[in-house]
């Protein structure tokens, strides 16, 4: 089910309606969230009669007082050197941004978007110049934790915990969702400490984050993206580049520590070695040693700030882990090694999406009032490499975090 | 007078003979008790001793092997032992045990060593001269053990084993045997020594020390190593910690007391967080495998750079934000001010490498190296405090190899505690951060017997190799005098700037050259503007604050501090233009010959170097006074033996005065008592200004005979004085309202300079209290020091004294 495929593909149809569409410009990737009606061409798709039932059912019993819309939530990414790409996109898509009202006026200079990350900043031009459209900053921070609070409350099954290679989903109880620990790594890692809609601080974070593996790593791999690299870490083996407890100790436990003999005494502490150089080392073995090396410093410095105001919840999002598990395990090891099992590492689907979401929630102040979601369904991972290299998308088949959601928009 | 107490296991029983001028020997520090109790504890050391080899019996192959170093006396129970019992061990056991200990990482080799004083012999022989000159006062002679050493601090790169080896099997240091410059003409090495050793390479290296040196090598827990190391650095030494944030470096003052609990952060190449809670009570609370194996692994791999301080250096010239994604890289140039974060914070390290465009080979190498240093550094201080405020803990001492006193990398683990912690926390740094392990595994010898070290202060001195290392701690001070004169001999001045020198590698022996040249490309003095030096350290007999003071806390011995540049520029012109002259001296003092005169030269040259470096980076050996610059200079006249300096001007001086006291009795003797008790105060005044320290005295000596200067000077010593207790003093003496009061039972008299002040001054001074009764104690330098009287002439002066007097 190619949404974004069609759309950049049949740029003759004109049918496709998106609406409230909001952008998380970061430092390696743009997210973007819309909102694609049901009434249009892209409900047409679904052939889900109970669904529409429900849905139905839903919008009487809301009565007339007001505009109903139904339809999904979409979800996209692009990287963000390739912006061109992304305005590209945009374009095609014939945004009717304005149009909660079903405006058909093409874009005018009036028109606003919502957007976060600090792209929102530094492209502002850029969108001006070639979409015409403004673009309303939100709070990246803000946006983080609205977007974080209302996938935790709204969708099903959205956190889970990963450990030994076990996902398991975890039901959060809207009620007893405070305080926790949302941690989002993107580019750097940002560590905030949630109390309540719109109740947070940023209490610490780390420069050693998404970026740090994908620069690192293409430096020392010559990998020509982040999930080539992540791909090859699944075949490494950290033991060469690192230097383990073991390789000091002549092969034996630091018991009195409680350092095993395989625990990693020094990231790529064996790369000192007079004898290689980088060419000597296969790329696969450098990756699995960087992974681990990043994913076990946020895990640790996560449950340090956790530790600090006593949150047992740790939600880690972001674009950094991409569902991808070695990541997840690396973590929530980490997290359950220094709290010794007192602290529980999860994840989000949507991880990535949390600053775009929470850019298109701010809409609601203005001209949406609510946005119910209801039994939330991540039907259709959107599989948009068809577009070619353009579009940015995982294609690991277990990744779910692109799946729409079903929901209905209720307007002033 | 300092109480003394010797360590007899460390066979350092420097017995020098004191003298004293009373009777009563209570009143002296070290008495006939005080030596019995040395003796008994002696025996209970070795008592420990046997609990230690107990614990060590059971399952060491290596104690095994140090067995056949028992007496043959106690060859049966040694028998037995070996199965079922540990061996009881003899008295002189531990003179098996090397006073060497090392720490073997993965990348150094640091060794603690201990050693006599050099002087050692030529002390003894004057010493003698002394005791034969007074024989009519042998009954008053005390003897006892004094502990005189010194702990020397060498590190090798782990990849130059063979380096080290050389220099411990030069040195003997691995046989036990502490004077270790009599080595070539004693038996040859033990084959049975032990030797402390920790970290990774204790394990690693165990075999490769018993082949070639023959010596075990004994594993001392790692932590345990540390927390020893840390905790002994910081009781011991005066200015050991400081903070070191945007480039100024502050001495930070440890209370004792008040010292735990803290958090020491080792930063090798792994890092490990322990909390110290006291003397071998510790935890590791945490740790990180991003560490300094961390910075030189990824960094060789990215720059090619072929050490870790070249890696280090290059940071230096570095610029992070071609390869850092900053917060103002994503927010267009602005900061985020919202979170409080700068348009320089680093948002993401190495973010802007994801770039297409760049590869590798486009980046510059000091980039690289300072971005992955910011890296480290920032993330170690921030899992630092972390773990300090879990904690509740407020100190927190970074040591470890990875530090290395580089500026940069301090400062940015500053800047991350101060950041998180919001200036609640505070990062502090050591100066021996590298030897932690090191001079914790030497400590363990304690355990096998050694007294504590910790009750003698140490006083931290600098071998004339110091300013031409840098922050670097290289190789050793060089065997022998000669070595050292001809190593110095080999540097080539040009103007300021003090090129390195030829390393030395004596026939025979590879990689012995002493000092390793600085590994910087430019030949130049330093490059990194935060090296330390790392001093020997001098175990001397406890100095205490004397209790009597008036306010004892607020005793500084540096009356001068010269923290001030301006002040401190003027002592170094002070002491440089004094300089020839005290050669001069020095050389004369010596005979004038050739030799001394070499000597002369090279004393010159080092101490000039001192300065200059001095000059250079004021705290780099530790916090600066004028006092400490002042012994600085004592300890480089003695390192090329020129053990008084001042000896014939002083003896020239004691003569003249002596010739004069008379008159000045005679005189004092007709005036009422009264007025001869505030003529003696006057002349003990009048008298210190005969300070060869003082330019105003030197001239003064060209104009006139001594007697002259002094009563010309007593004569200026108008009341009131700065401080003036004289009318205190006078009541306590002679009494008010017609009452004799008590005499003192006893009086101390601190005496300073050689000369009239000692003469002319005390003296006098000293007979009044005599003849009232009251015993009087001289107490002088044990060293000498410019013109200061010594301990060891004092006898020969009073006796000469003695003779113009009734009493």
């Amino acid at each position: 089910m190619d949404h974004l495929a069609d759309a950049s593909n049949q740029n003759s149809q004109p049918q496709t309606q998106i609406s409230h569409l909001a952008l998380d410009i970061g430092g390696s990737l743009i997210k973007l969230v819309y909102f694609c009606r049901y009434s249009d061409s892209c409900r047409d798709d679904y052939d889900d009669d109970e669904l529409r039932s429900q849905n139905d059912s839903l919008c009487s019993k809301r009565g007339n007082s007001r505009p109903v819309l139904e339809g999904r939530l979409h979800f996209a990414k692009f990287e963000t050197s390739k912006i061109n790409d992304c305005l590209e996109f945009l374009r095609s898509m014939k945004l009717r941004i304005g149009g909660f009202h079903e405006s058909t006026a093409p874009l005018s200079d009036k028109i606003f978007i919502k957007a976060t990350g600090g792209g929102a900043y530094k492209f502002a031009d850029l969108f001006k110049e070639k979409l015409g459209v403004s673009l309303d900053k939100e709070d990246e921070m803000e946006c983080l934790v609205t977007g974080s609070n209302f996938l935790l409350k709204a969708v099903h099954q959205e956190a889970f915990t990963y450990l030994d290679s076990q996902k398991e989903f975890v039901q959060i109880d809207p009620n007893d969702l405070y305080p926790y620990l949302l941690v989002n790594i993107g580019s750097g890692v940002s560590m905030i400490k949630v109390d309540g809609d719109g109740k947070f601080e940023r209490v610490s974070g780390t420069s050693l984050g998404g970026g740090t593996f994908w620069g690192l790593g293409r430096l020392l791999t010559k990998c020509k993206n982040f999930d080539e690299l992540l791909e090859l870490s699944h075949q490494g083996n950290n033991r060469v580049v690192d230097m383990l407890v073991g390789d000091i100790y002549g092969g034996t436990d630091y018991a009195k520590f409680g350092l095993s003999s395989t625990t990693i005494a020094s990231s790529f502490g064996k790369a000192i070695s007079d004898n290689k150089e980088l060419d000597d080392y296969q790329p696969e073995d450098v990756s699995r040693s960087l992974l681990r090396m990043i994913s076990n410093n946020i895990g640790q410095i996560s449950y340090l700030n956790a530790l600090r105001f006593g949150l047992k919840r740790i939600f880690f999002a972001g674009f950094f882990i991409r569902g991808h598990a070695y990541t997840m395990d690396t973590i929530s090891v980490a997290v359950n090694f220094w709290s010794k099992g007192e602290a529980k590492a999860m994840f989000l689907r949507h991880e990535g999406f949390l600053g775009a979401l929470g850019a298109f929630m701010s809409y609601e102040k203005q001209c949406l009032d609510g946005l119910i979601v209801h039994k939330m369904q991540q039907k259709f991972p959107i599989s948009v490499s068809s577009a070619g290299d353009k579009i940015y998308c995982s294609q690991n088949s277990n990744s779910d975090e692109n799946a729409s959601i079903e929901c209905t928009v209720y307007g002033t | 007078m300092a109480g003394l107490s010797g360590d007899p296991n460390l066979g350092v029983g420097d017995k020098i003979e004191r003298l004293q001028y009373n009777n009563n020997s209570s009143n002296v520090a070290v008495d006939k008790e005080g030596l019995e109790g040395i003796g008994e504890e002696s025996n209970s050391n070795n008592k420990n001793n046997q609990g230690g080899e107990k614990d060590m019996a059971g399952n060491s192959i290596h104690r095994s092997g140090s067995r056949p170093q028992l007496d043959l006396s106690k060859a049966e129970i040694q028998g037995n032992s070996e199965e079922r019992h540990p061996a009881i061990l003899l008295p002189n056991q531990s003179d098996d045990i090397s006073h060497l200990a090392l720490d073997i990482g993965g990348s150094l080799i640091k060794l603690v060593y201990f050693s006599r004083h050099e002087d050692q012999a030529v002390e003894d022989k004057r010493k003698k001269t002394v005791k034969e000159r007074l024989g009519i006062l042998n009954g008053n002679r005390r003897s006892y053990p004094v502990l005189g050493g010194r702990l020397h601090f060498v590190k090798f790169e782990t990849s130059k084993l063979n380096e080290c080896l050389d220099f411990i099997s030069s040195k003997q240091l691995h046989c036990g045997r502490i004077d270790s410059h009599h080595w070539n003409s004693e038996a040859p090495a033990n084959e049975n020594a032990v030797i402390k050793a920790t970290g990774g390479g204790a394990y690693k290296f165990a075999d490769l020390f018993k082949e070639r040196l023959g010596v075990s090598i004994e594993k001392e827990d790692e932590m345990d190593c540390l927390v020893a190391g840390a905790n002994f650095l910081l009781k011991a030494i005066r200015h050991e910690a400081f903070t070191h944030m945007e480039g100024r470096k502050e001495f930070v003052q440890i209370d004792h007391n008040d010292m735990f609990p803290y958090l020491l952060v080792n930063v090798g190449s792994g890092i490990s967080i322990i909390k110290v809670d006291g003397d071998g009570k510790f935890q590791r609370v945490s740790g990180t495998n991003v560490g300094g194996g961390t910075y030189w692994g990824l960094g060789r791999l990215l720059t090619k750079c072929n050490s870790f301080d070249e890696l280090l250096e290059l940071s230096q010239r570095g610029d992070n934000s071609t390869i850092d994604m900053l917060v103002g890289d994503i927010y267009g140039g602005m900061d985020y001010s919202k979170i409080g974060l700068s348009a320089s914070t680093i948002a993401s390290s190495f973010g802007k490498a994801i770039s297409d465009k760049k590869e590798l080979e486009d980046y510059r190498p000091e980039d690289i190296s300072l971005s992955l240093l910011r890296m480290i550094s920032y993330n170690i201080g921030q899992i630092s405090y972390l773990n300090a405020l879990q904690f509740g803990l407020k100190r927190i001492f970074f040591g470890g190899f990875f530090i290395r006193g580089h500026a940069y990398t301090m400062d940015t683990i500053s800047f991350a505690v101060q950041f998180w912690s919001k200036g609640e926390a505070q990062a502090m740094f050591l100066r021996h951060e590298g030897f932690l392990g090191a001079l914790g595994a030497f400590m363990s010898y304690q355990k096998h017997g050694l007294d504590d070290l910790l009750v003698h202060h140490l006083v931290e001195r600098f071998p004339m190799g110091a300013p031409y290392t840098g922050g670097r701690i290289h190789g050793p001070p060089l065997g022998d005098l000669n070595e050292k004169i001809s190593w110095m001999e080999k540097f080539v001045q040009k103007g300021t700037e003090i090129t390195a020198p030829v390393p030395m590698a004596p026939p025979g022996t590879t990689g012995l050259g002493g000092f390793e040249v600085p590994s910087s490309k430019g030949a130049t003095l330093r490059s990194d503007a935060s090296a330390l030096n790392v001093g020997v350290l001098h175990l001397v007999p406890t100095l205490e604050v004397f209790p009597l003071l008036t306010n004892p806390k607020m005793y500084e011995p540096n009356t001068i501090d010269l923290s001030d540049h301006k002040e401190l520029e003027y002592w170094f012109t002070v002491l440089s233009e004094h300089l020839p002259d005290l050669v001069d001296k020095a050389v004369a003092s010596e005979g004038g010959t050739d030799d001394a005169k070499r000597r002369g030269d090279a004393f010159a040259r080092a101490f000039s170097a001192h300065l200059a470096r001095l000059m250079e980076e004021p705290a780099a050996y530790g916090k600066l006074g004028l006092a400490n610059l002042l012994e600085l200079r004592e300890e480089c006249l003695r390192e090329f033996q020129f053990h008084d300096a001042y000896r014939s001007i002083k003896q020239r001086e004691n003569e003249a005065s002596l010739a004069v006291l008379p008159d000045l009795l005679l005189e004092l003797d007709h005036m009422d008592e009264e007025a001869r008790l505030l003529t003696l105060i006057e002349g003990v005044l009048a008298a210190n200004i005969f300070d060869w320290g003082s330019r105003a005295c030197v001239d003064l000596y060209h104009k006139g005979t001594i007697i002259e200067i002094y009563r010309m000077s007593r004569n200026k010593m108008q009341r009131p004085w700065r401080v003036d207790d004289f009318d205190l003093f006078k009541e306590r003496m002679l009494g008010s309202d017609g009452k004799k009061p008590e005499p003192h039972k006893r009086v101390l008299l601190f005496v300073d300079n050689s000369g009239a002040d000692v003469v002319l001054g005390m003296l006098p001074l000293a007979r009044e209290f005599l003849r009232r009764g009251t015993e009087v104690v001289l107490v002088a330098n044990s060293l000498p020091a410019l013109n200061d009287v010594t301990a060891m002439e004092l006898p020969d002066i009073v006796a000469e004294a003695a003779k113009y007097t009734a009493l």
